[in-house]
């Protein structure tokens, strides 16, 4: 195998804009680095935004960003949403069948004027993702021997669907973004470790004042925050009950903070409680993150989790949902968090960093250091580039 | 190339503070610190995770049964405007009651209900845990037997 002189990175929808899901986010990220590397890059992806109703937005045709080119394709029309939605909520529910497999495999997203411009370029490598499309599963049904997947796996129910097992068992190799990912689909699929590579995403170093954002708000008390889609798949219905129980139990007036998508549906005990901001830029999300006492992350599906590394950069400590194997190890390794399995672990957690500011200092610092150290760009850009060499014809 | 993860930062071990926070919640949890109904009601999003720890999840029963039954009587009548604030709260009070008077079957009913359900988990719960305990001394039994010669 030698060194890919080309490769396309595909993505269903435009990441690091709007609402775009760290997926696509970090799918972006590596092809500007590979761009930036001297690769001859493009970045493939549809002209949709909104990831529930897929329109096409955007109109169709090349955009440049820097080095990288990006082509803009129109989502297939005539997709029957409501089947699609029927057979989704079976099979997310564990009630698997074929007809329902193919029915979801049939109307998911997918686009066939991107896979006509893949026909028509032969690209050394193609890295697709996520798995949990219809165009991701076409691209390595079509042209098994030069994609490279990018999954983002979960162990969620649709990760269980036999479509999968052939895609991923078939192309030619896959990208991981942390070891758990890499060590459930081996679980599910009985990928070798040979056939894939843990890569991650890369993030440059912030400085944020952790004091800016509680002047700007007004907030005097402590506060937890959680940055990202909020919805129950992220656990923060959780995360709002846990703050309730802890509030109430406990007597410490805790604040929470909420950035990110998705509407949370606010108990009426937390009324007031709670700021949420829904989108911010950068820039005020690291100053949140930053003046915040604690991340607070309840998600159980994450293969690698952007805004877990964020926070630990603006040097503020984690507590996240022990049965989550990503984020738990990520924990462990960094010591920059804490884990918990119920709300009794929750509660005990969360007294230990309120009431410590050394302690939430010292794994905020800690945490901090190993973003620096196992995600620089540098050290992600020559893991990819590992990964583009190793795998393909 | 493998990634060689620097595993166990300098100064902070949260592997022996998680070891020592699971300990005082062991603790905690066997002096009923945490059967609480609002405990309880904190965890309704998180019940397939805590199914398979057995401590908790009879702690999460014990706080369930203290839930089950519906007292319509539980909580203050109040009134924040403090013009008439008195008048409001007997004229409250008196819908209320009246509410009562007609709905106090259908919670008796409810009542009924989550007691049956309650008992119905529990149940379950125990004949299956036994029934784990059973096997589990089976296997133990057959797994000390020597081994038979050429088997």
């Amino acid at each position: 195998m030698t060194a890919p002189r080309s490769v396309v990175f595909v993505a269903p929808r435009l990441g690091g804009e709007g609402a775009a899901g760290g997926a696509e986010t970090l799918i972006r990220a590596l092809a500007e680095k590979a761009a930036e590397a001297g690769l001859d890059t493009a970045l493939y992806t549809t002209c949709a935004v909104d990831h529930f109703t897929w329109a096409n937005e955007r109109p169709p045709g090349e955009r440049r960003i820097g080095r990288l080119p990006i082509h803009f394709f129109p989502v297939d029309s005539g997709r029957n949403i409501p089947r699609f939605l029927q057979a989704q909520e079976r099979l997310f529910r564990g009630c698997r069948s074929p007809d329902d497999e193919a029915t979801w495999l049939k109307e998911s997203v997918c686009s066939r004027a991107l896979l006509e411009a893949l026909r028509q370029r032969s690209w050394d490598r193609i890295v697709v993702g996520p798995y949990l499309f219809g165009l991701t599963v076409a691209i390595g049904r079509e042209f098994p021997d030069r994609t490279i997947l990018l999954p983002c796996l979960h162990d969620e129910p649709f990760a269980r669907l036999s479509v999968f097992r052939s895609v991923f068992q078939s192309v030619a190799g896959l990208i991981f973004n942390s070891a758990p990912e890499q060590r459930l689909a081996a679980r599910l699929y009985g990928i070798p470790l040979g056939k894939g590579r843990v890569v991650g995403m890369g993030l440059d170093p912030f400085d944020a004042d952790p004091a800016a954002f509680a002047v700007r708000h007004g907030i005097t008390q402590p506060y937890l925050i959680y940055s990202g889609r909020r919805e129950p798949m992220k656990g923060t219905p959780l995360l709002l009950d846990y703050l309730a129980a802890f509030r109430s139990r406990t007597g410490r007036d805790i604040r929470l903070v909420l950035t990110g998508s998705g509407d949370p549906a606010i108990p009426p005990s937390l009324q007031g409680y709670v700021l949420d901001l829904g989108f911010v830029s950068e820039a005020v999300k690291r100053e949140a993150m930053a003046g915040a006492a604690v991340f607070c992350h309840p998600s159980l599906y994450e293969s690698f989790s952007i805004v877990l590394m964020e926070s630990w950069m603006a040097g503020t400590p984690a507590l996240v949902r022990a049965s989550c194997e990503v984020l738990r190890e990520h924990c462990e390794h960094s010591g920059g968090g804490l884990w918990f399995r119920h709300y009794p672990d929750f509660e005990e957690c969360l007294l230990r960093l309120l009431d410590s500011a050394e302690l939430r200092r010292a794994m905020g610092l800690t945490g901090r250091e190993y973003v620096r150290r196992e995600y620089a760009w540098p050290v992600i850009v020559g893991r990819l580039m590992e990964a583009l060499a190793a795998f393909g014809p | 190339m493998s990634l060689n993860v620097h595993i166990g930062a300098e100064g902070i071990n949260v592997a022996a503070l998680m070891d020592e926070i699971r300990q005082t919640v062991a603790r905690k949890m066997a002096d009923g610190v945490y059967q609480d109904v609002r405990v309880a009601a904190a965890e309704r999003t998180n019940l397939s995770q805590i199914a398979d720890q057995d401590q908790f999840f009879a702690l999460y029963l014990a706080s369930l049964r203290e839930m089950a039954a519906i007292d319509i009587n539980d909580f203050p009548i109040t009134e924040r405007r403090r013009f008439l604030a008195p008048l409001l709260i007997r004229l409250k009070t008196l819908i209320w009651n009246l509410l009562k008077f007609y709905t106090y079957r259908l919670w008796s009913q409810q009542n009924q209900v989550n007691a049956l359900f309650l008992a119905l988990i529990e149940e379950l719960d125990g004949k299956y845990r036994r029934r784990i305990e059973a096997l589990e001394a089976r296997i133990r039994e057959l797994e000390s037997r020597p081994r038979e010669q050429g088997s």
